[in-house]
């Protein structure tokens, strides 16, 4: 997957309240699915699907370890759409600059 | 680290002047972004870019503050194609105040709490960093 298609799975992974939840369980420590579970009233179908999308997203790992699959935080991938996030600000301190030289230029 | 920015600008130019290279489209099109852009509550408008990957080049904007030439407020939402959901939905205002002949101009861009609080707050955790340094070790 290309940067750009990462930070895109990256931002959609996110943008589910669910999914946010376990990525803030993970940030401490990792987990197997029934862990994860716990605390949502959910199936755990549901649960694994969400954990597809992170998997898929880059931003968790799945790892088999004996019967269980324990799942742990890959922070890679948020740190490129963190940084990704970092362009607005540039973006704009770009464009303000063009405001300042385009009223210059109306004198 | 903030979820949101805010940025401060001084301009030798009155804020009438300001305002109008803010809500003209023809002055828009030549500093921000070709755009049907109108100082109308309610408005909605496109500011239209270069696609890139990950994003379809337009920006989908509705006004929703209006006071001029003091305050301005539109949303600023973009995603990566017209059939799929908004993956930024944020907010642009910009507020103008007198400043001796010139504006001060304050532009604050917010909005991100969906997945940018979720980063900050990872980033801000201790667990992450010292993961991050890991991995990033790693990665050398």
């Amino acid at each position: 997957m290309g940067a750009a298609a990462q930070r895109d799975a990256v931002f959609r992974a996110l943008s589910d309240p669910t999914r946010r939840a376990i990525l803030d369980r993970l940030k401490r420590r990792e987990h197997g699915v029934n862990a994860l579970c716990a605390p949502f009233d959910m199936s755990q179908p549901a649960i694994s699907q969400h954990l597809r999308v992170l998997v898929d997203a880059g931003l968790v790992r799945a790892e088999k370890r004996g019967r269980e699959r324990i799942y742990t935080l890959e922070p890679h991938a948020l740190k490129l759409a963190y940084d990704w996030l970092g362009h607005f600000e540039q973006f704009w301190t770009d464009k303000l600059d063009a405001l300042g030289a385009f009223l210059d230029s109306e004198e | 680290m903030k979820r949101d920015f805010r940025i401060e600008r001084r301009y030798p130019h009155p804020p009438e002047r300001v305002w109008r290279a803010l809500t003209d489209r023809d002055a828009l099109s030549k500093w921000l972004m070709e755009t049907d852009f109108e100082p109308v509550l309610g408005h909605k408008f496109q500011f239209r870019d270069k696609p890139r990957p990950g994003w379809d080049g337009i920006t989908h904007g509705e006004v929703i503050e209006l006071d001029p030439p003091r305050r301005l407020a539109y949303t600023w939402r973009g995603r990566p194609g017209p059939d799929q959901p908004f993956n930024i939905d944020t907010v642009v205002r910009w507020t103008l105040e007198p400043d001796g002949a010139g504006t001060k101009l304050v532009l604050e861009h917010t909005g991100f709490t969906g997945f940018r609080g979720v980063l900050v707050s990872f980033i801000l955790s201790t667990g992450w960093k010292k993961l991050m340094r890991t991995k990033l070790a790693d990665a050398m």
